[in-house]
């Protein structure tokens, strides 16, 4: 065992905090696009999210690694999947924790906190642990030292010369290594990536939108078509990072709080302060345009990418929406970046 | 003419005649819908499976069906249109059929007849069945500026225990107040504690009379199958706790025809010799399929999809928090979307009662909540159980997604593995 709880969700829905409270290391299942995944395959249909099959894949082949799973309420696929990896996946303790889909009911913080509280009595119980007030606001200070510093470096992205798949390998780190250890990482990460040349000629900066993208392939086909991503609003980067846990007297509070400022998913209603990030992100950081990407068979962005495509026609952004596999390699999706990259070439000369 | 033509063009299961009634009903139905959108001092709603209709009867608030007016676009072969519309203004031709349906009908101005329905002064939802409820809801009260009351039901996964579903009624209850809070800002409306009770009562005659439709299914020869019901849930999904009584009129002359059918061994097939199982939403625009099936002397006799919108909502000792939260309990865990543990015991009962021979399972490309655990449902069924399965791809409004021959030939094959274990 190496301490580790691993996280199955969909965005950025489970508690790391507490996990960390526990003790233990929280880490993000994100599967492998280089992996088959014929294992999860025997129980999920091909018309299922890959990348949820991947996460499974993980899972089958790994769980002796992990001393449990925190799973949490997402999109459809993380609970009707639950059921699934409860029938499948060898682990000691397996726990679920309903995040509310909605976040404008009123209800649903005092229901949401009861989630939480029956989340810790079951890691207590679990490995014999007091997960303290103390505990908790410790681990929601690492927790925000971490994210202040993905805030700095994030923000260079924009003046320096930072590759996507850097940026995206960081963040990567930051949901799934110890995070104490990291933050010595990351400060030298943010000296280095300060002395970096200015931001690099000849590339498009874009904003990043849809579905989660959870390999650095993805990053580098974008990368490979000169299009650099300096804003985004994905789990595996400002999701994660744009808001800091506020310091509030019970830290359970906190961390309530802390999931309704995040950068709204998909998955969460009602859905509209996705595009209030996107705009505020678009104008603050004059983006040459903005990318909308689908992942096949995720069901909640696709629904989304309609509005907010037709919402940037309107408001004259220069965006364009994909939908892609899940694979390492794409020739198709290449050739359509690049058009893309034209497009923002000429829409630049136009200015 | 090969086997597959022979029997599509065969004999077709015999519906009852009560059954024919349903029509006049539902015209009744949409003129009032038509009526009340009209009317300034009425207000209609567009509702969801999944969401208690009678609260909003309750209300005297008109509810419109949006997946029920894409079934019926379907069974008049209008929906591969409308979804190809919808796929024109970008939605993927992986998305919920339904919604594409209803976003073509909606914009195309169908009449309701074809599957159209009127614009709504509220919209309600749930998340209960899927995601899709919400997002399609949130794309809509959008698009039409129409305000939206989002009921999240927590999901009650496999391994929950008593301790999980109370957490859940709480949340579930304390949503209820919300949604009255809801009713009044957006139609002037105050709950009303005794409309209440006798409107939940009124919807409770009509779930007992659908209850007992189903055990008269039990008996061998079946006489009633899926051809009927399809149709027949009609008022579960629109008229639980309407105050006319015409659903529960309708299903009491229902009921009556079964009972004479059941007394006199009358079955819906000439010979029945297998009694089917069916699991996932029907093929609308394809209810043929149904009806083919006692060119091989098959019936289906159960299917938890119908059977689901038939929950007993009751009033218990006229206290309503206490009737809430066993109302709540009917939201948040139905057999239609059972965790797989529930759903594998559920399935070994209801085989056992209902004397199933075969299992046809519909994985129902653009529904994936409802096909989630249907690989596991399988070997289950077929290793423990000893039943043989059929797994179907295919999708309940898109017809694109429907191939007759291999359909047919599927089929056969079935049948024949359904004759090697009788």
């Amino acid at each position: 065992m190496n301490n580790i709880i691993a996280i199955f969700d969909s965005s950025h829905d489970a508690p790391e905090e507490i996990i960390m409270a526990a003790g233990k290391i929280p880490y993000k299942i994100l599967g492998d696009v280089h992996t088959s995944t014929t294992p999860a395959d025997q129980y999920l249909f091909e018309t299922f999210c890959p990348a949820a099959r991947s996460f499974l894949t993980e899972a089958l082949s790994s769980s002796e690694n992990w001393d449990g799973i925190v799973a949490a309420h997402g999109c459809d696929a993380t609970h009707r999947h639950f059921d699934i990896w409860k029938k499948h996946v060898k682990i000691p303790f397996l726990h679920y924790v309903n995040n509310p889909f909605s976040r404008v009911s009123k209800s649903s913080r005092k229901f949401y906190k009861i989630e939480l509280q029956t989340l810790i009595q079951a890691l207590e119980e679990q490995y014999s642990v007091q997960i303290t007030t103390e505990k908790l606001k410790h681990a929601i200070s690492i927790s925000n030292q971490v994210k202040s510093l993905l805030q700095k470096l994030g923000k260079l992205r924009e003046s320096k010369d930072i590759p996507n798949r850097e940026y995206f390998e960081i963040c990567k780190k930051a949901v799934q290594e110890d995070k104490a250890d990291l933050i010595s990482e990351l400060q030298q990460t943010l000296e280095i990536w300060k002395d970096r040349p200015t931001f690099p000629k000849g590339y498009a900066k874009i904003m990043l939108t849809g579905s989660d993208v959870t390999f650095p392939e993805f990053m580098d086909i974008l990368e490979k078509a000169k299009l650099r991503v300096v804003r985004d609003d994905l789990s595996i980067g400002e999701r994660y990072y744009a808001a800091l846990i506020p310091d509030f007297d019970d830290p359970i509070d906190a961390i309530i709080e802390y999931q309704y400022l995040i950068p709204r998913p998909s998955t969460k209603h009602p859905s509209n302060p996705r595009l209030d990030y996107i705009f505020e992100a678009y104008f603050e950081s004059k983006v040459d345009g903005i990318l909308s990407q689908n992942l096949k068979f995720c069901e909640d962005y696709a629904y989304d990418s309609v509005w907010l495509s037709d919402t940037f026609k309107e408001k004259g952004i220069p965006s364009i929406h994909l939908e892609r596999d899940f694979i390492a390699e794409d020739q198709q999706l290449f050739t359509r970046l690049e058009a893309f990259r034209e497009l923002l070439k000429t829409q630049e000369a136009l200015k | 003419m090969s086997s597959a033509e022979q029997h599509t063009q065969k004999k077709l299961v015999k519906t009852l005649k009560t059954s024919s009634k349903l029509k006049k009903i539902m015209a009744w139905y949409f003129i009032k819908g038509k009526i009340y959108s009209k009317l300034p001092w009425k207000k209609v709603a567009w509702s969801v499976s999944g969401f208690p209709t009678e609260f909003l009867w309750t209300y005297d608030v008109y509810p419109f069906l949006p997946e029920n007016c894409a079934t019926i676009a379907a069974a008049r072969h209008k929906s591969q249109e409308l979804i190809e519309y919808a796929e024109a203004c970008g939605y993927s031709r992986d998305l919920c059929s339904y919604m594409k349906t209803n976003i073509g009908a909606y914009d195309k101005k169908l009449p309701a007849q074809f599957g159209g329905l009127e614009k709504p002064d509220i919209m309600v939802c749930t998340n209960t069945i899927c995601d899709t409820h919400v997002k399609w809801f949130q794309i809509q009260s959008r698009k039409l500026n129409v305000p939206l009351f989002q009921w999240d039901i927590p999901a009650y996964v496999s391994g929950s225990d008593e301790k999980v579903m109370n957490r859940y009624i709480d949340y579930v209850q304390d949503q209820f107040w919300e949604f009255t809070d809801f009713m009044y800002d957006h139609t002037g409306k105050k709950f009303n504690q005794k409309k209440f009770i006798k409107t939940i009562n009124k919807a409770d005659e009509l779930a007992v009379l659908w209850h007992e439709l189903f055990e008269y299914r039990k008996k061998i020869p079946a006489p009633l199958g899926y051809a009927d019901t399809l149709g027949d849930v009609f008022p579960m999904f629109a008229l639980v706790g309407e105050r006319s009584g015409r659903g529960v009129n309708f299903y009491q002359e229902l009921v009556n025809e079964v009972k004479e059918a059941a007394k006199v061994g009358k079955g819906v097939v000439d010979e029945e010799k297998y009694r089917l199982l069916f699991e996932g939403i029907p093929f609308w625009y394809k209810i043929k399929f149904f009806h083919q099936l006692a060119n091989f002397g098959a019936v289906v006799t159960y299917e938890p999809y119908t059977y689901s919108f038939g929950a007993r909502r009751k009033i218990i000792d006229n206290d309503i928090e206490k009737s809430l939260r066993e109302m709540a309990k009917t939201l948040i865990h139905t057999p239609y979307f059972y965790n797989l543990e529930t759903r594998m015991e559920y399935f070994k009962k209801t085989i056992e009662e209902y004397k199933i021979d075969g299992v046809i399972l519909h994985n129902n490309l653009s529904c994936r909540p409802s096909t989630t655990g249907m690989a596991d449902l399988k070997n289950y069924i077929q290793e423990e159980l000893g039943k043989p399965v059929l797994l179907l791809t295919c999708d309940m409004n898109d017809p694109r997604a429907f191939s007759e021959a291999p359909m047919q030939t599927r089929l056969e094959s079935f049948i024949e593995l359904l004759e090697a274990q009788k």
